[in-house]
């Protein structure tokens, strides 16, 4: 898969994966405040924020694997900065990742309308629920319970993952930092008037 | 055989199979005998301090005592259960205690083993080792120990860019309208740094001849001998002979729908 990529798209999505990696450690001391407060579905709140290097890193890179990869490639990094979650959170990044992936899949790596986005968003929040419910134990919860945690997922993984990392990419665009990069040209093209400077 | 020398991808491999394990099982017993086996473990033969496991360790205590909250307040009450206490709309049964229990029991002996593979594994000799013995692409495993190295200039960066707000003026967020522009203030031009320095590294390494070709020489071997089968036969044995004994006082649950 990556003997096509670029090794400068390699090392793009390598970085943005650590640099989202520290984020994402952050949010679960976030996350964890918001566990004590509301209970588990404290973390739903949040939990989009934990799919949003996808979401970036796709819309930037606009690769297959793109999406997968990053995700992936975050959760490998928090274990190695030392979250005590351990390897298994790899594994967590990387169903997180197939459920962006396989909306972007389903648009054939051709589609990064806003709607996409959101759909690729949600995607992760389906396949890291399912994967929740099986290594969590949310089975042991209440079913009205665990659905009102589903619902709040998919609307957090809509908006924190999709919306926002399409502000976030499209902000960055907008320096000029991604203009070797397909969203960069697009926003040349597109709206000239910014006033975007390479 | 320390665990410093067990190979770093067998280790991961080891960790990863006994949190299967232990996830098709649903009792308090055998995560907390793995839990005791493990630690023991990472004392012995990972030479590990008590002080720095226990610190990294008890965030986790304390999330687990939320859990178990978590699990005894929301859980479901179902007809026949043998009632503890009850007040109000808030039913203790047995059953849901020990459901609790084996759910809080579980967060952490995943986090003993998690902590036994980060504190004998080093960051670099991991991806050396997922690459020989994994054949993980060299492109990514390098681009990943490059982005590993933007972290402490990235802080740097930070740094720079917050004197130079302060020093122009701007003023302390305190709405939250200004708390995301300021958010936004700091993201953007960090992250766009790091793009701009990512493509020069890429640049960089494709001028000293770095393909990306899987075929290439290590300096650094990392390899895998029949002591590390058998540091993984000892850990899956560890987790299976928990679950026996568990089995034995009648405690061993399958985990299934029912939960």
């Amino acid at each position: 898969m990556l003997e096509k990529w670029k090794l400068r798209e390699v090392i793009v999505l390598s970085v943005l994966a650590v640099v989202f990696a520290v984020v994402y450690l952050v949010f679960l001391q976030f996350g964890n405040v918001l566990y004590g407060m509301f209970g588990l579905i404290g973390y739903d709140l949040i939990f989009g924020i934990w799919f949003i290097v996808s979401i970036i890193a796709a819309y930037i890179i606009r690769k297959p694997g793109a999406a997968f990869l990053s995700e992936t490639i975050a959760a490998a990094i928090e274990v190695m900065v030392g979250n005590a979650v351990g390897p298994r959170l790899i594994l967590s990044g990387m169903i997180q990742g197939i459920g962006a992936e396989a909306v972007f899949a389903a648009t054939k790596w051709n589609n990064y309308r806003p709607w996409v986005l959101i759909a690729a968003g949600m995607g992760s929040s389906v396949t890291s629920f399912i994967w929740g419910y099986f290594i969590s134990g949310y089975a042991a919860l209440s079913p009205g319970y665990v659905t009102a945690m589903f619902f709040v997922r998919l609307i957090s993984g809509a908006l924190l993952a999709g919306l926002l990392g399409k502000w976030l990419s499209e902000s960055l665009a907008k320096t000029g930092a991604l203009n070797s990069f397909p969203i960069g040209k697009e926003l040349k093209r597109g709206k000239p008037e910014n006033g975007i400077t390479a | 055989m320390f665990l410093h020398e067990f190979n770093p991808s067998v280790k991961a491999f080891t960790v990863i199979v006994c949190v299967l394990i232990l996830s098709v099982f649903f009792d308090p017993v055998t995560p907390f005998l793995t839990l005791v086996m493990t630690a023991a473990a990472t004392f012995i033969f990972g030479r590990v301090s008590f002080k720095r496991w226990i610190l990294l360790f008890s965030p986790f205590i304390f999330m687990a005592a939320i859990y178990i909250w978590s699990a005894l307040i929301f859980s479901k009450t179902i007809e026949g259960e043998t009632i503890l206490w009850s007040w109000g709309i808030f039913t203790l049964t047995e059953e849901g205690f020990l459901r609790a229990l084996s759910l809080g029991m579980r967060v952490l002996s995943f986090t003993s083993l998690s902590l036994l593979f980060i504190l004998t594994t080093k960051p670099t000799e991991f991806l050396l080792s997922l690459m020989q013995q994994c054949r993980l692409s060299p492109k990514l495993a390098y681009g990943i120990m490059a982005g590993y190295r933007f972290l402490p200039l990235m802080k740097e960066e930070f740094e720079i860019i917050r004197s130079a707000h302060r020093i122009r003026g701007v003023p302390k967020a305190r709405k939250l309208s200004e708390k995301m522009a300021e958010l936004k203030r700091y993201a953007v031009p960090l992250l766009a740094g790091a793009i701009r320095k990512a493509e020069r590294t890429a640049m960089a390494m494709e001028s000293k001849g770095f393909t990306g070709d899987k075929n290439r020489d290590f300096h650094h071997k990392i390899s895998v001998s029949w002591k590390d089968w058998a540091c993984f036969t000892f850990f899956i044995g560890a987790v299976l002979g928990s679950a026996y004994i568990s089995w034995l006082f009648g405690f061993l649950q399958l985990y299934n729908g029912e939960l």
